[in-house]
């Protein structure tokens, strides 16, 4: 009974690894993106990967000879996919923080963002009036801009912060008025306001922070191509083509 | 207009979604086959084998089920399975849902060889038949049939399951909802609309599951209690 068993369970696991079909990559570089970041990186409606991360690694492959393969990877699991080997870059959006950069290694910085407030579009009360009325601002749990908010109020901000799992989420709630404003980064802002009635509420006296590619603490050799190519890149009209097209600020 | 905003989201991400229809509908098969093959003998060895085998497989049932899916799938995807070489998604997928349901399964046909009279192993051994040969023939053909609305259960039960595979990104449901939600800006309305496609999906297969309930019933012999 147990041999057959043992049996059993072993023709199941080569099945399986027949359906996972166990493809060993040649020199290809996957590339992690965010499921959802417009314009930076989403899946289109065709369900490719497009956005202005994916056509500027695109143009760096293409420059410095190599195959990029653009990989849908959810965000939660972005970073753990990286270093279990699953994509061999993050090229979608990602900021350079310092705590990430204990466990990945950035490229120089692309696009730097600052942290916005916006509010309904008959909003009246600006930025510093907001900090001190008590009212409700929505943010992104785990995101910078949480950790500003909540930093605000330690050093006596009167806010009431909600978090939500998304950003989406809080703007679902904003028009409603369950929240009275959400706090954000730059990058997002202009993308959530596309055709709605909303308007910054102003910016948070914050330093701004930086987009950089990551991968492996290991792959210095990628690391350098991508700067390479980065730096070719920005030096290019096409630089500015892309800028325009997906209207990044 | 919101509401038209939100309509014509969802009928553009329609074709995409229904991809990921597929992708699940993958999954569960897969999960639910892997859970067959290794539950069905999971719940022969508890029931009939030796104090030390039955306790095994205790073990094995406590553990897929003490362990959040979640946190199994980290667990597989990101630690144990590259290290036997398997590095897709679906697979991991399939083997931690597989695996969980095989504990949950098992309990099901337990439950189901338990309820039968004791007394029949004993006539099949009276009429010189091996063990194996009297559950084969004669134990699990009514066990496995007395099982089945424990599965419809179990197969509604999986199907949610599915949309935790999210995390290690396979294209199912709920992977693109989320990525269509974050594209159009719109996720009350994508998860209305996924809520729509798991219904339609728990819907047909439940169907599927009565449909063989009644294919292969013997006449005249229903087990009290039985749904």
């Amino acid at each position: 009974m147990a041999k057959k068993f043992m049996a059993l369970v072993a023709s199941v696991m080569v099945s399986l690894m027949l359906i996972s079909g166990a493809i060993a990559s040649d020199k290809v570089v996957v590339n992690g993106i965010d499921f959802g970041f417009p314009p930076f990186g989403f899946v289109d409606k065709d369900g490719k990967p497009a956005g202005f991360d994916v056509e500027a690694m695109n143009w760096i492959a293409k420059e410095m000879g190599f195959t990029v393969k653009h990989q849908p990877t959810d965000w939660d699991g972005i970073i753990p996919a990286l270093n279990a080997g699953k994509i061999d870059c993050i090229a979608s959006g990602m900021s350079a923080t310092a705590e990430r950069a204990k466990i990945v290694n950035f490229a120089i910085p692309y696009y730097s963002v600052t942290q916005v407030m916006v509010v309904r579009g008959d909003e009246k009360m600006d930025l510093a009036a907001f900090m001190k009325s008590g009212r409700k601002i929505g943010v992104q749990r785990g995101t910078n801009t949480f950790k500003l908010l909540t930093e605000l109020k330690a050093a006596g901000a009167n806010i009431e912060i909600v978090q939500y799992d998304s950003t989406d989420l809080a703007m679902q709630d904003l028009p409603i008025g369950r929240i009275d404003a959400s706090g954000m980064d730059s990058s997002i802002a202009y993308e959530v306001m596309k055709g709605q009635s909303y308007k910054l509420g102003g910016t948070f006296d914050a330093a701004p922070e930086n987009y950089a590619y990551a991968v492996r603490k290991a792959d210095t050799e990628l690391l350098e191509t991508l700067n390479m190519g980065l730096k070719k890149l920005m030096a290019d009209p096409y630089w500015e083509e892309l800028k325009n097209k997906w209207e990044i600020h | 207009m919101h509401f038209e905003k939100a309509l014509n989201a969802t009928i553009e991400a329609l074709p995409y979604m229904l991809g990921g229809v597929g992708w699940t509908a993958i999954i569960l098969i897969g999960a639910l086959l892997v859970g067959f093959v290794l539950g069905v003998p999971l719940a022969c060895c508890q029931v009939y084998g030796r104090p030390a085998l039955s306790r095994a497989v205790g073990l094995y049932v406590w553990l897929f089920r003490g362990v959040p899916i979640l946190v199994q799938l980290f667990l597989f995807y990101f630690g144990l399975l590259p290290l036997v070489g398997i590095d897709s998604a679906l697979a991991a997928g399939v083997i931690v849902l597989g695996f969980t349901s095989a504990s949950y399964q098992s309990q099901i046909v337990r439950g189901s060889i338990q309820s039968l009279s004791a007394g029949q192993l004993k006539a099949a051994r009276a009429l010189g038949m091996s063990d194996f040969t009297a559950i084969k023939s004669i134990i699990l053909p009514q066990a496995l049939r007395l099982s089945i609305p424990g599965w419809s259960n179990e197969f509604s039960i999986l199907l949610k399951d599915s949309a935790l595979l999210m995390v290690i990104s396979v294209p199912e449901i709920m992977a693109r909802t989320r990525s269509v939600a974050g594209r159009t800006h719109e996720p009350v309305a994508m998860a209305l609309f996924a809520a729509i496609l798991y219904f339609i999906l728990t819907y047909v297969g439940i169907q599927i599951l009565r449909w063989i309930e009644r294919k292969v019933r013997i006449k005249g012999y229903s087990q009290e209690g039985s749904m």
